[in-house]
């Protein structure tokens, strides 16, 4: 039976990696039917939720019992898509009734996969408020695999400070060590029949070094008298290399892998119908060829490593090219060390980024049916680690004796898109650096062969890291809104990871915070050029077309977001902020109300219909919103300053500082945050506290406009006129266009006495007011609209009042005060009129 | 339809000053100074023929009306949850479509319930053909803060009986939602640091 199954895995695994899902499920029911096994039954679980209908693999593994951690892993991943959290957890720790499980408990009962199963877990725990907790598993989760970026992501959202230096790097992962040598081993088990291979293909891509590195491995391995047991292989390897790193479990964990592995090779060879096509996950065929290694270890390689380690690899290439290369590498220069982290990380991202589509590849590998219930590392691992992919099917590729074309057409094709070209000689390069250094060490001199490759596939590695490591702080920095310093880290990443689309979003994000809209409009619109796709981040691009008032662009933007995905809430977000630009508040509520809809748990909808409600002066409405918001995310400070704008509003100003502060706890660096909290500290009568918060929000940003403003009518209201004016005169060097400047140097001359400077500055206030808001400003003139409502007569009045005094001045500012006063007096009637 | 047969024939004889137009009042909308609440209010009709009601008279569409059916004054009455801030009352009007159903004599009234009104506003129109802007206001110039308003027909040209009307619109200012008791300001530059969102 269990043989007879085989193909059919086999072809449940290549519908899936064809994305024919209902032939997939279809024949997944069909097998579940036939052999009711658990293995059948995470099959079918796995065609479900791959095609999407994570409710249908939740109901069918929760009918039955699912006692292998691939099927609870799964099980729980559905529960926190149908956010069913506490059962997720459940699955994952054990429940209220079982003791809880620790970390180490699941990193046992997971093995390989611990660190996706933490990282679920740990956002279950953020979900369910209990941070500390949720911090926890992810950081175990990093630090059991430090390729991981969504923890870390994470991490930094609940506002933890996770060090990306600690984080991202190999030493941290103690798996990591004891894996590398795994995959190079493996491959050397390939590469015998690499060798054989004659219609491999010959290029003098980086990769080829790579393979070449792993001939000279293979060669040297032989040496070893464990006749390519990998188990004991890797044990040896990883304690050659690393001295500091742990042995892989122990003994008998390696030896039970090795006694389940024989029955498994034996199986493969009845089972393994060569003829599949040449796409299909390699199904058995692979241990047929190479009997040697058993394959549980082998796959254990790809879990350890997560394979990112292993550029694909094309062909083998011949021993010349190899060594030339090497050679140029030697003799190229260290310094240039800078260079070839840049290059190395495009590798390691290019096989990441080929994993997800093959990523099952290895199920079919290992026939597991029969094996005992202490197998699951390596079960789990073939289903957890997607990158793994594109070197199985090379070496299946390289097994089978036919050269099959459209796996290497793929793998080519593959390569080349990466764009890899200088690479070869920075990483022998590094590789040679990373030689010398081990050799230095003085342990490991006469393996330096092995090491050569091993130390190659390390640089990938390590390039990647400092990739993350940078990226991790750009993110970091940003997360706790050091803007500027993450705009900085940012910009220094090699340019084509700079301009990708996650970079420049985030770019974008830090510009949008520090109030540079138009920086960060330039930013995003270079997003939309090269990655018309993107959805994140949109909405932030779309709120900063809202503050500069680009309502083409925004409706453009929205048309295009809303036509693209109408399941994503940034999408509708834009939308919305299109028609509360429009000022048609009704129609953005609606649309806001939509993002919601689409995603309960995206707190930035919350915020903007909350800011909406206040628009339409449903402030009740509005503080739901934003609480809401806070709910989802205790982070996002721009609801607590909706909360704050809002008691502003009903002049319960003491609790409007109190979230202000609380906004700007979570934001210290937002001029606009203090700006606003001087204005209310100025409000409950601190008006030398709220001196001393604009000067600090100046300082912060020399260019806000608003601070200098408020900070003189602060000092206006507190009767200091010079220094007002002061402040005023230096406000119309930055905003020469701005009628309320004018407005108020126009009011400070009026309590100067100055009533021919006080109406001229009117004047030009109201020539400056586009029609629209012309209104306020005639009205502000005309009736008492002060700031401080400590002037009892209206300004219309006050003037006519002036007047007769101006009229002893000189015949010129006479005139020009008459005309002024006609014109003021002359809008006011027109206002009147509407 | 038969009452106002007869003041059909007076028709060429009324040529005095026009009530001129007024803007649309989704021009005033997007400056963003004036906001629509009618929405927010209860609205109701002395009477309505069958299919001309309220929803008719609020549907945003110039070519349907409200007409009433029943005996003078005609009354709209639009009410509030709260108290509400209303600068201004915009009517649609068309004597070209409507003639002797067209309001000649308005009075807006407003007040806490239907027994407190007091009239603030009488208006005579003569032919007017689009939106009539009706600016409620308290003697000191300030948007009025009221419960209600009822706005009634008191007469119509050419003494018609019944009286259409096809759009009412009700604003309130727009508050701004910077802090700091400050008019709108009025370049990006400065608007951008306005507030956050």
């Amino acid at each position: 039976m269990t043989v007879l199954q085989e193909p059919v895995q086999a072809a449940i695994w290549q519908a899936l990696n064809h994305y024919a899902y209902r032939d997939a499920v279809f024949l997944a029911e069909r097998l579940y039917a036939e052999v009711h096994s658990e293995e059948a039954l995470f099959l079918l679980a796995t065609c479900y939720y791959r095609s999407g209908k994570a409710y249908k693999a939740y109901r069918l593994l929760k009918g039955h019992s699912c006692t292998t951690p691939q099927c609870k892993y799964l099980l729980a991943k559905c529960c926190v898509d149908l956010s069913k959290l506490a059962e997720g957890e459940q699955i994952l720790s054990g429940g209220v009734l079982n003791k809880q499980k620790s970390h180490d408990d699941i990193v046992t009962e997971f093995g390989d996969s611990a660190c996706f199963t933490l990282s679920l877990l740990g956002h279950v725990y953020c979900k369910t408020d209990r941070l500390a907790k949720g911090s926890e598993c992810y950081q175990k989760s990093l630090s059991l695999n430090p390729f991981l970026w969504s923890p870390f992501e994470s991490l930094c959202e609940i506002g933890e400070k996770p060090d990306p230096d600690q984080t991202f790097k190999l030493t941290s992962l103690q798996n990591f060590s004891s894996c590398l040598p795994n995959t190079c081993t493996t491959l050397v088990s390939n590469h015998n029949i690499s060798h054989r291979q004659p219609d491999s293909v010959l290029m003098e891509t980086p990769q080829d070094t790579i393979e070449l590195n792993r001939l000279n491995l293979e060669s040297s391995n032989s040496k070893y008298p464990s006749l390519n047991t990998d188990s004991s292989m890797s044990y040896i390897d990883s304690a050659v290399i690393s001295p500091d790193a742990v042995p892989l479990g122990s003994g008998s964990a390696i030896l039970s892998k090795q006694a389940q592995n024989k029955p498994k090779t034996g199986r493969s060879l009845l089972g393994g119908p060569a003829a599949l096509s040449p796409l299909t996950p390699s199904f058995g065929i692979l241990p047929l060829e190479t009997p040697s290694p058993g394959d549980g270890s082998y796959l254990q390689n790809y879990t350890n490593s997560s394979s990112v380690i292993d550029v694909p690899s094309t062909g083998a290439p011949s021993k010349k090219a190899v060594t030339r290369i090497s050679q140029a590498g030697t003799k190229s220069v260290f310094s240039q060390s800078g260079n070839s982290r840049e290059v190395t990380p495009i590798l390691v991202a290019q096989t990441q980024s080929s994993g997800p589509q093959t990523s099952t590849t290895p199920q079919v590998l290992s026939p597991t049916i029969a094996a005992p219930p202490n197998a699951l590392p390596r079960r789990s691992s073939r289903l957890f680690t997607s990158d793994s992919s594109t070197t199985k099917e090379n070496s299946k590729k390289l097994k089978m004796k036919f050269p099959p074309k459209i796996p290497n057409r793929k793998t080519k094709s593959k390569t080349n898109k990466g764009g890899i070209t200088q690479p070869n000689i920075n990483d022998t390069l590094e590789i040679t650096k990373l030689d010398s250094s081990i050799i230095s060490e003085g342990k490991i001199s006469t393996v330096a062969p092995q090491i050569q490759a091993f130390t190659l596939q390390k640089a990938a590695a390590e390039g990647l890291m400092s990739l993350l490591r940078d990226m991790g702080k750009g993110y970091l920095a940003l997360c706790s809104y050091n803007c500027k310093e993450a705009i900085n880290i940012l910009s220094h990443l090699p340019s084509h990871h700079y301009n990708t689309g996650w970079v420049l979003c985030q770019i974008g994000r830090a510009y949008f915070e520090l109030a540079e809209y138009m920086q960060a409009e330039r930013i995003f619109s270079e997003v939309r050029r090269i990655e018309n796709y993107r959805v994140e981040g949109m909405e932030i691009y779309s709120t900063t077309l809202w503050h500069l008032q680009k309502d083409v662009a925004l409706s453009v933007l929205s048309k295009d977001l809303t036509d693209m995905d109408k399941n994503s809430p940034e999408a509708w977000c834009a939308a919305g902020n299109c028609f509360s630009l429009q000022r048609e508040h009704d129609i953005a509520i609606k649309f806001f109300q939509r993002a919601i809809q689409v995603d309960p748990n995206y707190a930035y909808a919350y915020t903007l219909l909350g800011h909406e409600f206040v628009l339409t002066e449903e402030l009740d409405k509005a503080l739901a919103c934003f609480r809401n918001a806070i709910r989802v995310n205790p982070r996002h400070y721009n609801a607590w300053y909706g909360l704050g704008m809002i008691y502003y509003k009903q002049e319960k100003f003491s609790l409007a500082e109190m979230h202000f502060q609380k906004a700007l706890d979570i934001n210290p660096q937002s001029s606009v945050l203090l700006c606003h909290i001087g204005v209310v500290q100025h409000a409950l009568k601190k008006s030398e506290k709220a001196l001393d918060t604009l000067n600090k929000a100046i300082n912060i940003d020399p260019k806000n406009p608003l601070c200098k403003f408020h900070r003189a009518s602060v000092l206006f209201a507190n009767e200091k006129y010079k220094s007002a004016l002061q402040e005023l005169e230096e406000l119309k060097q930055i905003v020469p266009k701005e009628s309320l400047v004018y407005f108020l140097i126009g009011k400070v001359y009026k309590k100067l006495g100055q009533t021919h400077l006080a109406l001229m500055n009117f004047s030009w206030a109201m020539d400056l007011d586009p029609k629209g808001a012309n209104n306020q400003i005639k009205e502000a003139i005309d009736k008492r609209y002060l700031p401080d409502d400590e002037e009892p007569i209206t300004q219309e009045e006050q003037i006519n009042e002036c007047y007769p005094y101006e009229s002893v001045g000189t015949d010129e500012s006479q005139e020009s005060s008459m005309t002024d006063a006609d014109d003021t007096q002359l809008h006011a009637v027109e206002s009147d009129e509407f | 339809m038969s009452t106002n047969l007869f003041a059909c024939f007076l028709l060429e004889m009324t040529t005095p000053n026009k009530t001129p137009p007024g803007a649309d009042p989704k021009q005033l909308e997007r400056t963003g100074t004036v906001r629509e609440i009618g929405s927010q209010a209860v609205w109701s009709l002395s009477s309505c023929k069958p299919g001309f009601g309220v929803d008719q008279l609020r549907d945003d569409n110039l070519e349907t009306y409200w007409q009433s059916d029943g005996s003078q004054p005609h009354l709209v009455n639009i009410q509030f949850r709260r108290k509400t801030t209303v600068k201004t009352l915009c009517i649609y009007a068309d004597y070209k479509s409507d003639e002797s159903y067209t309001p000649s004599k308005i009075s807006v009234r407003v007040g806490n319930n239907f027994h407190n009104l007091q009239e603030i506003r009488q208006l005579e129109l003569v032919e007017p053909s689009g939106w009539i802007h009706v600016p409620l206001t308290d003697p000191h110039k300030k948007p009025i803060r009221t419960f209600m308003i009822q706005i009634a027909v008191l007469a119509n040209h050419q003494n018609g009986r019944d009286t259409h009307m096809r759009q009412i619109k009700v604003y309130t200012p727009v508050e701004e939602s910077s802090i700091g008791k400050f008019p709108r300001c009025t370049t990006i530059d400065f608007m951008m640091y306005r507030s956050i969102r």
